[in-house]
């Protein structure tokens, strides 16, 4: 059974006003906006657009080449080079990390206060603002043409996301267990150590490892300039129009970043989730079973 | 010995949470703080250990005076008073036990706090300070997994392993059940008489106050309107401090009807 109407025996409702609905005017700026943006810049950039229409019928034949010229007889090179582009970009992002991590307290709003925080958000914004790309091209003069350098520009590169979105992490932290550590007694470190830390660690955590997928794929392509890695492979086999390598070059790629992704998305759900109900509670009947571990102080 | 000397708290925006107040409290002894919201139960509270500051007037805790401590003194101060939070204010994501461990941070030598080696004798005193509340089986279990009732115990418990001379409680039971606010106040009286500490609870609740403390102070618009043995303070007492009369929202009993 369905009832037509809440109104009851109208008796309140009557002694109500019932409010005119609002004019929704940043919604509306936001629409407009965005679609004159888009027909700007669809007729300032000269673009051919009718390319586009023919597009999937050659990507069909390109593909269809490569897949047919490919060969596994380069494989092993092409898994090798690989993993050096995923070896670079770890080490860029463990350098980005562990740069960014003590710029994180000092641009968070509720650690720092604003004369130290600004400029600190600043830095951050420079770097940013410069492309992978960019940076590496100006590091050549000083560390050559090789991994140290694609490493070393994405890792600075790693500095300004890393530091500014773990910063907004830190800032959403809940502040009761900063006032507990305040109220007994302990100082600024003490504050960011056990308030701070164990609240935010886990997302930070978890978002290096994002940070890794991405430089991954950034890797990848500043191999195409010469900083070693799968990005060179597949940009020699074209320069020297080898199809075979290219097709394996861009499967290696794929592959390899779908499985990097794969692993790295489980790390961080566990990461963010923490343990499963499941193993939480084998390890409370592990830790109440075994009685209190021991510390045999008097 | 706490003193308060006409203290007074004045807030940014204009408004006077204490005005005026003198009062002492001997060692010992179990207060319970009674106020509508708005009262100046919180900032009366607070003042003691310094979270918040007074305006002016004095406050003297055992040998230490407020306003008038540098850094390091109001540090010593703090860890003398443990304090417990409505809100529990542990780590949701930390073990209860490196929660409890937080009250022996200013005992133990910075290297170890900020290591996480605390001592043997440190997480000795965190586990007795877990079986005074009847809860170590759960040391090693994230603290954001248990129930508010078992949280505030673990939040007791780490205000005990600051060994404090006192123990501040803004308003612990307002996030429980009415049957989880008693085991949680009768915590408190146990430890107030066993250990004895002083303690200090902010309460709403008519009945609770009446049925733990030794003596009840009632706060109105930041000023002390009522200072007198529990069993004195009868409905009469609490519509004076209130300022209306009483209503089912101000007794425990009177909650979660449904």
């Amino acid at each position: 059974m369905t009832r037509a109407s809440v109104r009851g025996s109208g008796a309140r409702a009557a002694a109500q006003v019932r409010p005119e609905r609002p004019f929704a005017r940043f919604r509306w700026t936001v629409t407009v906006v965005l679609l004159a943006l888009l027909a700007w810049s669809t007729w300032s950039v000269d673009a051919t657009w009718g390319r586009l229409l023919q597009a999937p019928g050659r990507a069909v034949g390109f593909v269809g080449t490569l897949v047919e010229t490919a060969s596994l007889e380069p494989l092993g090179v092409a898994l090798e080079a690989m993993w050096e582009s995923i070896a670079i970009a770890w080490i860029a992002t463990l350098l980005g990390a562990a740069l960014s991590f003590p710029l994180v307290f000092l641009a968070a709003a509720n650690l720092t206060r604003s004369r130290v925080r600004q400029p600190v958000r600043q830095v951050l914004n420079v770097f940013r603002a410069i492309p992978e790309i960019v940076l590496a091209i100006a590091l050549i003069p000083f560390l050559g043409l090789g991994p140290v350098t694609g490493a070393v520009a994405m890792g600075i590169s790693s500095i300004g996301t890393l530091g500014k979105l773990s910063a907004e992490i830190v800032e959403s932290i809940d502040d009761g267990p900063l006032q507990a550590v305040e109220a007994s007694g302990g100082g600024r470190l003490e504050r960011l150590r056990w308030a701070v830390l164990p609240q935010a660690m886990p997302e930070i955590a978890a978002f290096w490892l994002y940070r890794f997928e991405i430089n991954i794929r950034v890797s990848a392509v500043l191999g195409v300039i010469g900083i070693g890695g799968i990005g060179g492979f597949i940009a020699q086999a074209v320069e020297r129009n080898v199809f075979e390598r290219i097709g394996l070059g861009l499967l290696v790629v794929i592959l390899a970043t779908m499985l990097v992704d794969a692993i790295s998305s489980r790390l961080r759900r566990r990461l963010i989730e923490g343990p499963s109900p499941a193993a939480q509670a084998r390890r409370e009947r592990a830790s109440t079973g075994g009685g209190p571990t021991g510390d045999d102080a008097a | 010995m706490i003193e308060f000397e006409g203290a007074e708290v004045r807030y940014p925006g204009g408004v006077r949470a204490l005005q005026g107040v003198d009062l002492r409290i001997d060692d010992g002894e179990l207060i319970v703080v009674v106020g509508l919201s708005g009262a100046g139960k919180s900032t009366l509270i607070r003042a003691i250990n310094g979270l918040v500051p007074l305006t002016s007037g004095r406050v003297t805790v055992g040998e230490r005076t407020l306003p008038g401590l540098d850094r390091r003194a109001l540090r010593e101060l703090r860890a003398q008073v443990g304090m417990i939070f409505q809100s529990f204010n542990l780590v949701s994501r930390s073990t209860v036990l490196n929660n409890v461990l937080m009250g022996r941070l200013h005992h133990v030598p910075l290297w170890r706090s900020l290591s996480g080696l605390y001592r043997a004798q440190d997480r000795e005193l965190a586990m007795e300070a877990l079986e005074l509340v009847e809860i170590v089986e759960k040391a090693y279990v994230r603290a954001g997994n248990l129930s508010g009732g078992q949280q505030q115990r673990v939040g007791i418990a780490r205000a005990l392993a600051q060994q404090p001379s006192v123990l501040l409680a803004d308003e612990p039971v307002a996030s429980l059940d009415p049957p989880t606010s008693h085991v949680v106040m009768r915590y408190l009286q146990q430890i107030n008489r066993e250990l004895g500490i002083t303690t200090l609870i902010n309460l709403h609740f008519l009945d609770l106050a009446r049925a733990y403390a030794d003596r009840v102070i009632g706060l109105r618009d930041g000023r002390l309107v009522y200072d007198g043995p529990a069993a004195q303070a009868d409905e009469a007492v609490f519509e004076e401090i209130y300022g209306r009369s009483l209503t089912a929202d101000d007794v425990l009993e009177g909650q979660g009807g449904l």
